[in-house]
């Protein structure tokens, strides 16, 4: 016992899980403060949002920062999951009184029958890559919403009416599932196989050749990520009545990706913040800008856009990068001691030798994060 | 027959603007997202012109010039930047682009759609079916714009120079070609296609809205990549083709609920069979 | 550590604005606050824009006679874009922002979301224009000013299969409105045992008409159970196609005149409750005074919302309500039982009104021709 403490102990950073664990301390108060009355409506609503918002940012960081194939029919997989689990929830509301009960077989349904979704859609994947399976994708959320739209069952134009839970009661559900999501997908990505989908994303021919199973590791992603968008779309689905097609757009997968692009490539600690910051963002500009002016919401999303991966991606900006680098910027400031060329001095051997010791104590003793900002080669090589 | 004669106009718009696609991919190898707004850009622009002179012709030269210009601005600004990044990098970059078009016209013109008005030239019955001037005129400089532009790409300096930068763009740059100055020119052109797309498209739909140019940007898209990206009579093959199966399914009232569906169910099953295209070329991968 | 004291940072400002949000409850000055949520933006913003002038001028000649028992009125319109979540985050905001009662949302989609939410609080509320059967079957508090859409597809099946032949229609089937209307004139129609010709189109197909228009280019009159942009659209597709029919609608067209120009000669014909030209002397004073706050003619919708303040002031006043302080709840116990009894009822501009249980509203539509 002893053992697998202090194994636990030594394996235990804190600063890999402050993410879920600050959320979890936040949660507890909140639920606490939303006790007590003290939360507004509007703000329990919020925090729903931001849960729903932190699962997709998360999901889609998996896809995306992790495998590196861009989807664009994330809200697709969550449309499939809240029609289908709030459907099953409609139903079970007549047969089973715990309302709690309800929305966790509702979420496991949603995430069951949104993990199909990714496995079709990520047939595709395993042929085509980058621009192609990026329309790809796009064209499954908008053959979803199409269907669903016409489906009478699910209520057609009209939308299918779900029970909706308050605010104050749902935000502690979706918070819990959210912290359940980011502990899930981080521990995926720091195991082998996060090395194997990172190892596909940086060269998928090096990886094949490393005998890493690509087809299954590209649709585990898929499936993965998929199911927590369907999750989360049961939780949007009882949070907002009706369900409705339109919402599903590829408007909103763009958002997600948005929040995806802002927080950092291949970084979860970003993605939670920026959905986190996206989210009340929005919800700041609908309540106070009115008339065409809203129109100044889509202006930042495509400032963020623009500007942060220009940024982070421009080759000429490759010395700015490196000296803005808010990382480099931390590590400066925080205890950890670490090791820079600058301070190392070894008179014993020759200058060319210097480089490559301190290069080899660099690698051994640095705490190299696997979420680093990543910056990958042009994949696309002419012949 | 009408049908199809529906069906071929607008595929002649979805193929102008799968060409502005498909030849920025051939050679910038990038896909351009924001491509669909340059046609809201160009309706705005007529729409302005009309309102303000009155004069349709005038306002269909300016839509060119304006096209034109805001394509080779947004190229230098966003892109360029950005030669040599990630295609992930660039492909979102082109999306942000797209937003920012969408949301500046929503806060200078509004969100609400607004009417235009555009001379109506009466029609004509061929084969028993009326059609519509407008159709028939959107048909022929369709197809001579496409042949204009087979030409340019097959016989001048600067389309052959196209062609190289496309097929290697290292041995073009050895060859002395500006890659540079040949991606501006390209991106020029495609976006006065766009103009054009934007003028027929306002011919047959008399409405502009900020978001105008957004479904028709996809499915133009689709066009291309299921003609084959980057091939010039792809876009041409497959913007007629998914303007014919959009017309055919909305006029059969069982599956007309399922047009868009329908449309990108076939890109999926194309790519599935042929993942480059109909007349895409294919392009091995090297480590 | 940064990262942690950002993420710190992050949190706290996040509870900050808790307090903050919590703070604008209580609006003390006697005045019974009425919300409520409608598009201002987007291709409705023409409804909600209407409702609100429509409401606002109402709340201001209320308040310029004294109010009533000498309460005073606020209205307060939030954007909810004719989307379902933006309506429920409205709906929370002039929850936290002290709504007693409310106008509910002005398109139908929106207003199932609101009524919703309204029925888990018991929150009265008398929507102007959300038609949709659905919309008052949300709750018991639930009121509407128009008529129900399906009101509107029987009676126009009935009116087109009277005076035609040949009819066909286009509704929107990723549309509540449209799909409501149109099922019920189907309905009707079967009943009746006629003949028609059916086109559709959805919301990622609202542009193009020439297919539709082609269809029914033989027909003598082409009903539209949609909104008016769409319509202006399809009468500019009649004319490419040489149709002449007529084409007649609900109250979704009014609107439509800004949209079509002199190039389309097809009568349009419309269902509404309301004529701006009419001679009553009630609504001649509403047309005049609207024109002279906003420089335009009243629509159906700023009828309508008119209307709804001064149904929700009569039901107040028959009420006997005397304290401005009210719940939300108890106002709504105190407004049912009026409304819905048999005694009560109220002459506007939209005509004479009475209410049953379900919410519905009974009254006598007329039909307009544009431009006439």
């Amino acid at each position: 016992m002893k053992r697998y403490l202090s194994l636990a102990k030594n394996h235990f950073k804190l600063s890999r899980n402050i993410n879920w664990m600050l959320m979890s301390v936040a949660l507890v108060f909140l639920a606490i403060m939303s006790d007590a009355g003290l939360l507004t409506r509007s703000f329990t609503g919020l925090l729903s949002r931001i849960a729903y918002s932190i699962i997709l940012a998360v999901s889609l960081q998996l896809v995306v920062g992790f495998l590196g194939e861009l989807s664009l029919g994330h809200a697709g997989f969550m449309c499939v999951g809240a029609y289908i689990g709030c459907f099953t929830a409609n139903y079970l509301h007549t047969v089973i009184d715990s309302k709690l009960l309800v929305l966790v077989i509702a979420m496991l349904v949603g995430a069951a029958v949104a993990m199909v979704f990714g496995f079709i859609i990520g047939l595709p994947a395993l042929r085509l890559k980058g621009d192609y399976l990026a329309i790809v994708t796009l064209a499954f959320g908008e053959i979803v919403r199409n269907i669903f739209k016409n489906l009478e069952i699910f209520g057609g134009a009209m939308g299918l009416k779900t029970k909706i839970y308050k605010p104050s009661e749902l935000f502690i559900i979706a918070f819990i599932v959210a912290i359940f999501t980011i502990i899930f997908i981080q521990n995926l990505i720091r195991s082998k196989h996060g090395r194997a989908i990172t190892a596909i994303r940086d060269n998928e021919i090096a990886a094949k050749a490393m005998g890493i199973n690509v087809t299954y590791y590209k649709l585990l992603v898929f499936i993965i990520a998929a199911a927590f968008a369907g999750v989360a779309g049961v939780i949007y689905g009882h949070f907002t009545t009706p369900l409705l097609y339109t919402f599903f757009s590829y408007n909103y997968s763009i958002e997600i990706l948005v929040m995806v692009v802002l927080g950092g490539m291949g970084s979860i600690h970003g993605s939670i913040l920026a959905a986190i910051a996206i989210t009340v963002i929005n919800f700041l500009l609908q309540n106070n800008l009115s008339g065409d002016l809203a129109a100044l919401r889509l202006l930042v999303y495509a400032l963020i856009l623009i500007v942060v991966i220009i940024f982070n991606n421009a080759p000429a900006l490759k010395g700015v990068r490196a000296r803005f680098n808010i990382r480099s910027f931390i590590r400066r400031f925080s205890q950890r001691k670490v090791i820079r060329p600058s301070l190392r001095y070894d008179d014993s051997a020759e200058w060319n030798q210097i480089e490559t010791k301190i290069r080899m104590d660099e690698i051994l003793t640095a705490d190299l994060p696997h979420n680093e900002i990543y910056t990958p080669d042009p994949r696309e090589k002419e012949d | 027959m009408s049908i199809i004669m529906d069906g071929l106009s607008l595929g002649a718009i979805y193929a102008l603007i799968a060409l502005g696609y498909t030849m920025v991919y051939g050679i910038a190898k990038m896909l351009n997202f924001a491509h669909g707004d340059i046609i809201m850009v160009g309706a705005y622009a007529i729409l302005t012109i009309l309102t303000v002179t009155g004069n349709p012709l005038l306002g269909i030269l300016v839509s060119i010039v304006v096209c034109t210009v805001s394509g080779v601005v947004i190229e230098k600004f966003a892109y360029k930047p950005l030669r040599g990044a990630s295609p992930l990098a660039v492909l979102i970059t082109a999306i942000g682009v797209s937003f920012f078009l969408q949301s500046i016209a929503q806060l200078l013109f509004g969100a609400k759609s607004r009417p235009i008005s555009l001379p109506y030239l009466g029609h004509v019955t061929i084969f028993g079916a009326e059609i519509s001037v407008n159709t028939i005129i959107t048909l022929i400089v369709g197809a001579i714009i496409m042949a204009m532009l087979t030409l340019f790409v097959k016989y001048t300096r600067t389309g052959r120079a196209m062609q190289a930068v496309s097929e290697d763009r290292g041995a073009a740059i050895l060859m002395g070609v500006n890659v540079n100055g040949i991606i501006m020119i390209t991106f020029a052109i495609g976006s006065a296609l766009a103009a054009f797309a934007s003028l027929f498209y306002l011919m047959q739909i008399p409405s502009t809205s900020p978001t105008l140019g957004s479904m028709p940007g996809i499915k133009a898209f689709t066009a291309a990549v299921i003609g084959g990206i980057g091939s010039i009579p792809g876009a041409m093959l497959g913007g007629m083709l998914l303007g014919l199966v959009e017309k055919i399914c909305l006029s059969i009232p069982a599956i007309s609920q399922y047009t868009t569906a329908i449309e990108f169910s076939l890109l999926i099953l194309i790519l599935l069979v042929k993942p480059i295209g109909i007349l895409g070329k294919k392009r091995r991968e090297k480590v | 550590m940064k990262k942690i004291l950002a993420i710190a940072l992050a949190l706290s400002m996040l509870i900050c604005f808790t307090a903050c949000g919590s703070k604008n409850g209580a609006d003390s000055d006697k005045t019974i606050f009425i919300g409520a949520t409608g598009p201002l933006t987007g291709d409705a913003s023409s409804y909600g824009i209407s409702v609100k002038n429509g409401a606002q001028l109402a709340i201001d000649e209320i308040n310029a006679a004294g109010g009533f028992n000498g309460i005073k009125l606020k209205f307060d319109m939030k954007d909810d874009k004719a989307t379902a979540e933006d309506a429920a985050t409205g709906y929370d905001a002039l929850m936290d922002a002290g709504m007693q009662v409310s106008l509910g949302s002005v398109t139908s989609g929106s207003c199932q979301a609101f009524g919703t939410k309204a029925a888990a609080d018991n929150l009265f509320f008398i929507t102007p224009s959300a038609s949709a059967a659905n919309v008052i079957e949300t709750g018991n508090t639930a009121f509407r000013i128009c008529f129900g859409d399906p009101d509107q597809g029987v009676l126009a099946a009935q009116e087109l299969t009277k005076n035609f032949k040949n009819i066909g229609a286009i509704y929107d089937s990723s549309d509540p409105y449209s799909s409501g209307v149109y099922d019920a004139f189907k309905g009707e129609m079967k009943k009746l045992g006629v003949k028609y010709i059916e086109q559709s189109f959805d919301a990622e197909n609202k542009k193009d008409f020439a297919t539709q228009v082609e269809a029914l280019k033989n027909c003598d009159v082409i009903f539209l159970p949609i909104y008016y942009t769409e319509a202006g659209l399809i009468a500019k597709a009649c004319v490419a196609k040489g149709c002449d029919a007529l084409i007649f609608g609900c109250d979704g067209l009014d609107g439509i005149a800004d949209q079509v120009d002199e190039t389309v000669t097809n009568t349009i014909k419309y269902i509404t409750p309301f004529d701006v030209n009419s001679k009553d002397e009630k609504t001649a004073n509403f047309v005049k005074n609207y024109k002279a706050k906003y420089g335009v003619d009243p629509d159906q919708f700023a009828a309508d919302g008119y209307d709804a303040i001064y149904t929700l002031l009569e039901v107040m006043k028959a009420a006997g309500v005397d304290d401005a302080t009210i719940g939300y709840s108890e106002l709504s116990d105190l407004l049912v039982p009026i409304i819905t009894s048999d005694t009560f009822s109220y002459k506007g501009v939209t005509g004479e009104m009475t209410w049953d249980a379900s919410g519905a509203c009974t009254k006598v539509p007329i039909i307009v021709e544009l431009g006439k």
